[in-house]
């Protein structure tokens, strides 16, 4: 067994474990810290699949700024209170349990049987080291549009979370 | 497009089926939370973890292809993910603040 196998097998445990943790735990709190842990499992797992780029900002804009935000948004709501507050509404649950088996059997049999694209011809490929200077280079050419547009909403968010927090709700 | 060619020369060891039954996996548990729970903030936690396991798919295929396009929609994904905690969360202070709960059950003033 390879080593790569190894460490796929312990991210993915750990993965699904503690996003498993997430919805069963009923502190927000503790919910908001298992799912650090699964960004940073699926952060290895990132690595694994050669995006060292993309596992980089996995840690630092995902674990390190939402969450970190959704944490501070947890501590200054208080919310442990209701968080015991008891679910009178067994047939839902029950129904939503059941959709949610239905649907995840659905899509995990959709997925696998979808099986491999096939693969561009093996010419003119770049070894992993260069991978930074390729994304850099198409995200300044063939996705500028879509950069630009990034940044709009990026802008558009923070003056609309600003305006969300000051205005007075009666 | 020479340009987006990445390393597929070196073959995965890890079958691409076993990153696709992960990300599915963790896309499902996601898709619990928000269909059991009841609590806006645990959903939308739940909905941050959906987009991280599509994004497995997508870096998935991307390895498997030697494509870095799938890496660039992993980047917006994760870019628009905090545009959308920003304002989301600023919603749920906003509505925390009017009405002193955020249980969805007692949110229902948009209902019928």
């Amino acid at each position: 067994m390879s080593l790569e196998l190894v460490v796929f097998a312990i991210a993915s445990g750990l993965a699904i474990v503690s996003a498993l943790a997430m919805v069963v735990v009923k502190t927000p709190v503790r919910s908001v810290i298992s799912l650090v842990v699964t960004f940073f499992a699926l952060a290895v797992l990132s690595i694994l699949l050669a995006a060292p780029f993309i596992a980089a900002i996995q840690v630092i804009v995902y674990a390190g700024a939402i969450l970190v935000l959704f944490l501070f948004v947890v501590m200054l709501l208080n919310l442990t209170k209701e968080a015991e507050a008891t679910d009178r509404r067994p047939i839902q649950k029950l129904l939503g349990l059941v959709s949610v088996v239905a649907l995840g059997g659905l899509l995990l049999g959709v997925t696998l049987r979808a099986g491999a694209p096939p693969v561009p011809a093996a010419g003119g490929l770049i070894p992993a080291k260069d991978e930074i200077p390729i994304l850099g280079r198409l995200l300044f050419s063939d996705y500028l549009l879509a950069f630009e547009a990034l940044s709009v909403l990026l802008l558009l968010a923070a003056v609309g979370a600003l305006v969300l927090s000051k205005r007075r709700f009666d | 497009m020479e340009g987006a060619a990445m390393n597929a020369v070196v073959p995965m060891t890890v079958p691409l089926n076993a990153f696709l039954a992960v990300g599915t996996i963790l896309f499902v548990i996601g898709l619990a939370g928000v269909l059991l729970k009841r609590n806006a903030l645990s959903m939308f936690l739940s909905i941050e973890l959906m987009m991280n396991a599509v994004n497995l798919l997508f870096l998935a295929y991307a390895r498997m292809r030697g494509d870095a396009s799938g890496q660039m929609v992993v980047f917006f994904v994760i870019a628009v993910a905090a545009a959308e905690a920003a304002v989301g969360l600023a919603i749920f202070v906003a509505l925390f603040r009017a009405k002193r709960t955020i249980d969805v059950d007692q949110i229902a003033s948009l209902k019928w």
